[in-house]
């Protein structure tokens, strides 16, 4: 016996609208939860390097805590551990609201931030201090010290692993869907079970999920040229048309 | 060399997937290795579910040990033995279409769009959808959940007949039992919606059943079946013949009382009704 392909179920009917309603789910829920983890990152990880030994301390709770539990424990303490100590007004109001998605997107946000804290950490203290010595050796401030030699040479090394970590960021919103978030693997499983065409609704969600870490991929290979050491990032020799 | 390897490990794997046995019905495979691979659940008591002495048991499994497979071994001509795999709704059609389960018996509800990809046994089983709530509670049944927050099972057919019938519902889908139960018990959703014996199933293992009220008519019709490769109507026919000889013989009601019985594992009576439907689903010998 073999398998009937029928690759139609992906667009026929309800599919897809499930589809392109998951994709967009899934977009946004990654785009607000990497620009908060993106914020705590750069908080924490910034915190990490200050002399004040309080702050220090904190920013390592703070990584330590939320990277070493795993995302789905993170996404039942926000949705099922969070809202009964609320107000019973604020929960209904909540629950009425998409609470499900505000706690998938904090539970991905603070979870990566934890992990974005390192990556950022490792960039900034990775600068030997006699770079800044250099920089006002010849007259910069502090602020044009940073702007125009520290930050440069910390983005490339910070952007290859951040370059990892948002991907991860972006394939994990789909444990979102254990607390009903529609987003696209929720919505790709919906398919296959309303339809039966696995293979079909699989392939569909792996091509999607690849083409957008790819785009991710590109945009994040254009801000490390960016601020590539002329040379020391080969760069494509012609443009590719 | 590993490069091509992997290439060819990776075609094998497609090919498994894509076209098993391509030259051989499920009744040869059967006569050719002895043995009769069902997929099914461990944790849906109490069609199949592993029990406290760690036995892997079930009505849909008994109707396939008890029923099934004798008649499967008379059409094969000599004695099969069963083998039990777990599967998922979400895996349970790939197991099939790559050869690695012969039967799916569970509870899978029987639908047109799944008759596209698999065939189906008789009905073994009738049941509806209908709603759990918080004793007190205003929801009665379908009537009542306009605006309200609707819990259900992922992709269940329940979930779809909410989204066209009550489009006003806040529907919250949930891929387990636990968590949408948990979302009905802190409030995150007003009502949970599964088939009733599924819910009846529920409350019998909360802590409290005494909290939990099972409200409303069926609003859907949920018939289970045996799903098998499609196409191989000599194996369907062995199937159905097994089910139809216990609808016959009463061992098919036997079965029943002793998981649905008022001492089974979970009381669900057999309507007179649904008893006159399993009856004259066995066609005339």
């Amino acid at each position: 016996m073999q398998y009937q392909f029928d690759w139609s179920v992906l667009w026929r009917g309800q599919s897809r609208d499930w589809l392109l309603q998951g994709l967009l789910t899934t977009l946004e829920i990654s785009a607000l939860a990497w620009l908060l983890a993106l914020a705590l990152g750069v908080l924490s990880g910034a915190l990490r390097t200050v002399p004040l030994r309080p702050l220090r301390a904190l920013a390592i709770f703070y990584v330590e805590f939320f990277r070493n539990v795993p995302l789905l424990v993170w996404m039942f303490f926000w949705y099922f551990g969070v809202p009964p100590l609320l107000p019973r007004p604020v929960q209904e109001w909540l629950f009425n609201h998409g609470a499900e998605f505000w706690a998938g997107m904090l539970a991905l946000g603070v979870y990566h931030g934890a992990r974005f804290s390192e990556v950022i950490r490792a960039g900034i203290q990775s600068i030997p201090k006699t770079q800044f010595e250099a920089a006002a050796s010849t007259g910069l401030t502090v602020a044009q010290a940073y702007r125009l030699i520290i930050i440069p040479i910390a983005l490339r090394l910070i952007v290859p692993p951040l370059t990892n970590e948002s991907l991860n960021l972006l394939k994990n919103s789909s444990i979102a869907l254990t607390i009903s978030v529609a987003e696209l693997t929720f919505q790709t499983r919906q398919i296959e079970t309303y339809t039966a065409k696995a293979i079909e609704a699989l392939t569909a969600g792996t091509l999607i999920y690849l083409i957008l870490c790819l785009g991710i991929a590109a945009a994040m290979a254009r801000v490390e040229r960016r601020f590539a050491i002329p040379g020391l990032i080969a760069r494509p020799t012609r443009a590719e048309h | 060399m590993k490069r091509s390897l992997s290439a060819l490990l990776a075609l094998a794997v497609m090919l498994a997937s894509v076209a098993p046995a391509a030259a051989e019905t499920t009744l040869e495979k059967i006569a050719r290795t002895g043995t009769l691979t069902i997929g099914t659940r461990t944790g849906s008591p109490p069609f199949a579910y592993v029990n406290k002495q760690n036995e892997w048991v079930g009505f849909s499994i008994d109707l396939v040990d008890q029923l099934v497979l004798s008649a499967v071994s008379t059409k094969v001509g000599k004695p099969v033995k069963l083998e039990k795999k777990e599967s998922t709704p979400a895996t349970r059609i790939p197991l099939l279409s790559s050869g690695a389960v012969d039967l799916i018996a569970g509870t899978m509800t029987d639908t047109r769009p799944r008759r596209d990809s698999a065939d189906f046994s008789l009905t073994f089983f009738v049941t509806g959808a209908q709603f759990m709530v918080k004793k007190g509670s205003p929801i009665r049944g379908i009537q009542d959940i306009a605006g309200k927050r609707v819990g259900a099972q992922q992709g269940s057919t329940n979930a779809r007949i909410i989204r066209e019938r009550v489009p006003s519902a806040q529907l919250r889908e949930f891929p387990d039992q636990p968590s949408a139960f948990q979302a009905l018990a802190q409030g995150q959703v007003d009502t949970y919606t599964n088939d009733g014996i599924q819910l009846a199933g529920l409350r019998t293992k909360a802590p409290n059943p005494g909290e939990w009220d099972i409200v409303g008519d069926f609003y859907s019709y949920e018939p289970y079946g045996m799903a098998m490769r499609k196409g191989d109507s000599d194996f369907r026919a062995a199937v159905n013949n097994g089910l139809m000889e216990g609808i016959d013989s009463g061992k098919f009601f036997e079965i029943y009382e002793k998981w649905f019985g008022p001492r089974g594992e979970l009381p669900y009576p057999m309507t007179p009704d649904i008893k006159k439907f399993m009856i004259y689903q066995s066609v005339p010998k």
